[in-house]
């Protein structure tokens, strides 16, 4: 019993920070209805940008932190919405889709020639002591990982539900034109879309590098088991997208712990395939209907 | 007669050799009904799409209550008094009808941090609640607005429209596709807000019954050009309208 509840908690904070990133995809899907494939080398990028804080600049780690997440805002939301998103959505969701993949290249490519291609240590944000919960041993990083996540996808969720900025957000999602004319700033939406974003990467960046360490080629994984994560839970909901995070979270290390740890890998594809033959629109997810 | 309210000028728009548009220009008056007609391709929507910023015109000026806003965009027209709704349906489907009346009002409300972190209500539920009565949409308050009939959203579509308390409302085809009763209620509605709030319509409608009832005056478009202007009674009088439109 005590090897389920650790093998579950642990499983949940893995999960939970695939679902950081799933809800970014869902949350760039609803505003400029594109998938951006460099999801995962936004995550792997603001880890670089923790080491620069320390390395370069010389900052103590939670002002690195700080640096790395105001680093990330600008760069991956702010620039990344005004360089490639703007002038490139118009020509339609398909060549921003190839600009992203282009985008992930470049972002890995320049990491790895300037920090290296070796797997660069990071530090730990939090302790790693084991702890007991209910006769589970338990990592202090892996509890604290599970809490800070769902603490800010339920933070994010009242932000979108609860506030005027998040129930206009949702308004030029679901109809932009409709949302314009009532007076909706649609393109200041979408970018409030894309720093969210930006932020959540940045976040799970710094959660699940000191697990990992920071490497350029860290966000292939992510970026796929993320994706897969939103497609299974639902790519047009972000309850959808962290109920997926979870679920591919928990089943791996079940997996991996009472079967094999040989096929682990192949587990999100396998759900993947699972989920669009039975539910295409995904667990939570909802049909969408379009025009052509 | 009063200022005019909206002041069209020289519109012209061309796609490719089309001239979709030509030298287009009248005055819509404060309280007026006006009514924008003619056949199909003559030129309705690219103006009504010129008019509010969506479409900018290659020639011409619109004001508005006598501010010039030629190719503006449609958020700040919304906030200079400007509403409009649309021939498609055009409700935020997976949000309540009370919700949809809500965000139609809500940017009008505030400073900055209060429609950043204010409530998504914004203070709005009475007012919002007030138009929904006044549309006889009570019973569909809390129902997701995209499982209601077509004719019953395109009610909620123009309470949105109203919510803001526009001076100058542009509703574009609102009897299409909508039945007869549900017909009789939208006019009613229209002529009952007119009178009560003074607020000033113009009506894109190719339903010919509908427009000759519900508006004072009509403007008549045909090839990008206008044919003819005047009272229901003298448009339906007119041989040149009769010939280009009516297929007399």
């Amino acid at each position: 019993m005590s090897q389920f509840l650790q093998v579950l908690l642990s499983g949940l904070a893995t999960g939970s920070i695939y679902a950081l990133v799933a809800i970014g995809f869902t949350l760039v899907w609803q505003a400029a209805q594109t998938v951006n494939f460099a999801q995962g080398e936004f995550v792997m990028v603001p880890a670089f940008f923790v080491l620069v804080g320390m390395h370069v600049l010389g900052f103590p780690l939670a002002l690195a932190v700080g640096f790395a997440l105001l680093a990330s805002i600008v760069v991956l939301g702010f620039v990344f919405k005004k360089l490639i998103v703007e002038p490139i959505l118009p020509s339609g969701g398909i060549s921003l889709i190839i600009a992203t993949m282009a985008l992930g290249i470049l972002l890995r490519e320049s990491v790895k020639e300037f920090y290296g291609a070796e797997a660069q240590p990071f530090p730990p944000l939090f302790p790693t002591d084991p702890i007991h919960v209910f006769g589970a041993v338990v990592s202090m990083q892996d509890l604290l990982n599970l809490v800070i996540s769902l603490g800010v996808v339920i933070l994010l969720t009242l932000f979108l539900n609860r506030t005027r900025t998040g129930r206009s957000m949702q308004a030029a999602a679901q109809n932009p034109a409709v949302a314009e004319i009532l007076g909706v700033d649609v393109k200041r939406m979408i970018m409030y879309a894309f720093l969210i974003n930006a932020a959540l990467a940045a976040l799970a960046s710094f959660l699940i590098t000191p697990v990992y360490l920071a490497k350029f080629s860290n966000g292939e994984t992510l970026g796929l088991v993320a994706f897969i994560a939103a497609i299974v839970g639902g790519f047009n909901q972000i309850r959808g997208a962290l109920v997926g995070g979870l679920l591919i979270g928990v089943l791996d290390n079940f997996v991996a712990t009472y079967i094999t740890a040989e096929y682990r890998a192949a587990l999100p594809l396998i759900l993947l395939i699972v989920i669009i033959l039975l539910r295409p629109q995904g667990i939570m997810g909802t049909s969408e209907g379009r025009a052509v | 007669m009063t200022a005019p309210i909206l002041s069209i000028r020289n519109i012209s728009k061309s796609f490719g050799g089309i001239h979709a548009v030509r030298d287009v220009s009248f005055d819509v008056h404060q309280g007026e009904i006006l009514g924008l007609i003619g056949p199909n391709g003559s030129g309705k929507s690219t103006l009504f799409n010129s008019i509010l910023g969506q479409l900018p015109p290659d020639n011409g000026t619109v004001e508005v209550k006598g501010t010039p806003v030629t190719g503006m965009r449609a958020s700040k027209l919304n906030r200079l008094g400007v509403g409009r709704t649309f021939q498609q349906l055009s409700v935020f489907p997976q949000m309540t009808v009370l919700e949809n009346i809500i965000v139609a009002g809500q940017e009008h409300k505030g400073t900055l941090t209060s429609r950043l972190f204010g409530p998504p209500d914004a203070g709005l539920t009475a007012a919002a609640d007030q138009m929904i009565e006044f549309f006889r949409l009570t019973h569909l308050r809390d129902t997701p607005a995209g499982s209601l009939s077509f004719g019953q959203q395109k009610l909620v579509d123009v309470a949105m429209a109203f919510m803001a308390g526009p001076d100058l409302v542009l509703l574009d085809e609102p009897a299409g596709g909508v039945n007869l009763t549900m017909l009789a209620h939208l006019k009613e509605r229209l002529i009952a807000y007119n009178a009560e709030h003074g607020t000033t319509f113009v009506v894109i409608e190719h339903n010919m019954e509908f427009v000759m009832s519900l508006c004072t005056r009509i403007v008549v478009l045909a090839e990008g050009a206008i044919i003819a202007e005047g009272t229901p009674a003298e448009i339906r009088a007119n041989q040149t309208v009769i010939d280009a439109y009516l297929g007399g």
